[in-house]
């Protein structure tokens, strides 16, 4: 792990009582994709909550290189390079595919004019450039995701958390992702944690996959090394608690 | 940049011809419903200038209208009447006559510094809390104007105002606060502010700073209420502070939000579709009673209208007239269409 990396060291998040995440522990390389996998449950959304500040931690920490980001405010993450999708797609539906691209740009402090021509840079790479000028709410699910990213990569993050990017995709729209953000992290230097259940597409995609069951980490590794695990295998075929013990 | 040109280009288009119907009519009541209308822009484009861009519904902008008129009055009448108008005044005021024309941009700058004091803390707050917030700030500035009576005469009519506002006056601020809205609403707060109304986690997540940008256009908004309320004033010449309550604020609420808040072109149309129809109305309201049909006075026939209107722009069409897009936008997009055909 080098010093340039994303670290969350051994965090907690509790929601009344309940504890979501039990001292887990991840980092990602800039450069390098991390897939981040598990049941329904099991505290991926949470970890990408308490790494952008969207949840509070109740214990542990988190680093982005020599930043320390434990304890601050999302609006702040983002400005330090850590740009975030959300689960259920949140578009600015009421403005243009444009504004919202641009907007993106213009929070991370870029002047109107240079805001303007990185979006619709970014656009023109999304082939979402005859399009800019519609609304967002009026576009279909995989095109809403599609602006999603491109909004969050026009801020030129350092890092990019991708929660379920494929979700509600058909396999066409879901191939078109996969090669975009393939090549994203060497593109553009950047550390890319993505969660998903399409488990080809993570296998394809990813250098290294940890994998969550119940707010603890279960295991990580390679890819082929996770797929055979047998903690794996029993999470995600649900074998019951009495098998396990 | 186009679109902004021809919206802007269009709705200053309107302004002009309400004008010329106006003067060319010769008719001195049109002059007068003219003026009023203008002036109802200036108030109505500074509520969209924050409800628009922030998606928070602000029952406190009559407030800062009230503020507004009573600076501007207290500084322009005349010394030898102020003994009377003003009773109570401080000293330091009672030998002092300002020209309106500076007043009325003073009145705009305390209405905003009013509104960058009291309303700092509130902009943290969202939804249902923040309106409630809104509709307290609202009687308490009129509890204020009530009882201030060195200031405002108390609950009394204050009189003596200098006339000054008349129809070109209005047009060419209402001119002003179209083109100072339609650029705050593109500027680079006026985007990131409309990021915060769609979905405030997200743009959060982008790095926008959601208090401090509503915070900017709360003031801003006040600044143009002062103007509005004091060019009001201006106009009226003699004024309670029962004009800044609560039939004040729907009417100016009703004009927003049947245009469609989301757009200056709506917060326009909204002005000048609702003052047509509450000029029809009072006119038919009047030839009822002249020729008295109904054995009592007819009476509220407009403030019925503009509920029943508001009731049904809220089913029909929740965004208001013009929700969306601008007027200058709509056109060049019906053109681009046709040229495809």
């Amino acid at each position: 792990m080098s010093s340039n990396a994303l670290r969350v060291t051994d965090i907690s998040v509790e929601f009344s009582g309940l504890r979501a995440l039990d001292h887990v522990s991840l980092f990602v390389e800039p450069g390098e994709i991390l897939g981040l996998i598990g049941p329904n449950g099991s505290g991926k959304t949470t970890l990408i909550n308490a790494t952008t500040g969207q949840v509070p931690l109740s214990g542990g920490s988190v680093e982005a290189g020599d930043d320390q980001l434990t304890g601050l405010s999302p609006r702040e993450i983002a400005r330090l390079g850590i740009a975030r999708s959300f689960q259920i797609v949140r578009l600015f539906n009421a403005m243009t595919i444009a504004e919202n691209v641009e907007a993106s740009a213009l929070a991370q402090g870029e002047g109107r004019r240079q805001a303007r021509l990185a979006a619709r840079e970014m656009l023109g790479e999304f082939e979402l450039l005859d399009r800019a000028d519609e609304l967002a709410g009026n576009l279909n699910y995989g095109d809403k995701r599609r602006v999603e990213i491109a909004r969050a990569l026009v801020a030129r993050p350092r890092f990019l958390l991708l929660d379920e990017p494929a979700a509600g995709m058909n396999e066409s729209e879901t191939e078109k992702l996969l090669n975009l953000l393939a090549i994203l992290p060497e593109q553009r230097s950047l550390g890319l944690l993505i969660i998903d259940h399409d488990m080809p597409l993570i296998m394809r995609l990813c250098h290294r996959v940890q994998v969550l069951a119940s707010g603890k980490t279960i295991a990580s590794g390679d890819v082929s090394s996770v797929r055979t695990n047998p903690a794996v295998v029993e999470a995600y075929l649900g074998s019951s608690v009495e098998v396990h013990t | 940049m186009t679109r902004h040109l021809m919206t802007l280009a269009v709705l200053i288009g309107l302004v002009v011809l309400v004008v010329l119907g106006a003067e060319f009519a010769e008719v001195r009541l049109l002059s007068r419903i003219a003026t009023n209308l203008c002036i109802m822009l200036v108030l109505v484009l500074g509520l969209q200038v924050f409800m628009g861009n922030s998606g928070i519904l602000s029952f406190a902008h009559v407030g800062f209208m009230g503020i507004g008129a009573y600076t501007s009055a207290m500084l322009t009448i005349p010394v030898q009447m102020k003994g009377m108008a003003l009773p109570d005044l401080y000293p330091v005021f009672a030998g002092l006559q300002m020209s309106p024309y500076i007043t009325i941009l003073i009145a705009g700058l305390v209405a905003a510094l009013v509104a960058a004091i009291v309303s700092y803390p509130l902009m943290r707050l969202s939804d249902a809390a923040a309106v409630i917030t809104s509709f307290a700030l609202l009687v308490v500035l009129h509890t204020v104007m009530l009882h201030w009576s060195e200031v405002t005469n108390g609950p009394r009519t204050l009189f003596g105002i200098p006339r000054v506002t008349n129809l070109y006056l209005a047009a060419g601020a209402a001119a002003l606060a179209i083109a100072a809205a339609l650029a705050f609403k593109e500027s680079r707060l006026g985007i990131l502010l409309r990021t915060t109304r769609d979905d405030e986690v997200a743009a959060g997540a982008l790095g926008a700073h959601v208090p401090n940008l509503r915070w900017i256009a709360f003031i801003l908004s006040a600044l143009f209420a002062g103007i509005g309320g004091a060019l009001w004033g201006h106009f009226i010449t003699s004024f309670s502070p029962k004009a800044f309550y609560l039939k004040e604020t729907f009417v100016i609420l009703g004009m927003l939000v049947i245009g469609g808040p989301g757009t200056v072109t709506g917060a326009v149309f909204g002005v000048l579709i609702v003052t047509i129809v509450f000029e029809g109305l009072r006119a038919i309201e009047g030839l009822v009673n002249q020729a008295q049909l109904f054995s009592e006075q007819v009476v509220g026939v407009t403030e019925i209208t503009l509920a029943l209107a508001m009731i049904a722009v809220l089913i029909f069409r929740p965004g208001g007239l013009v929700a969306t897009r601008e007027v200058g936008d709509l056109i060049l997009r019906r053109m681009k269409l046709r040229e495809k055909k």
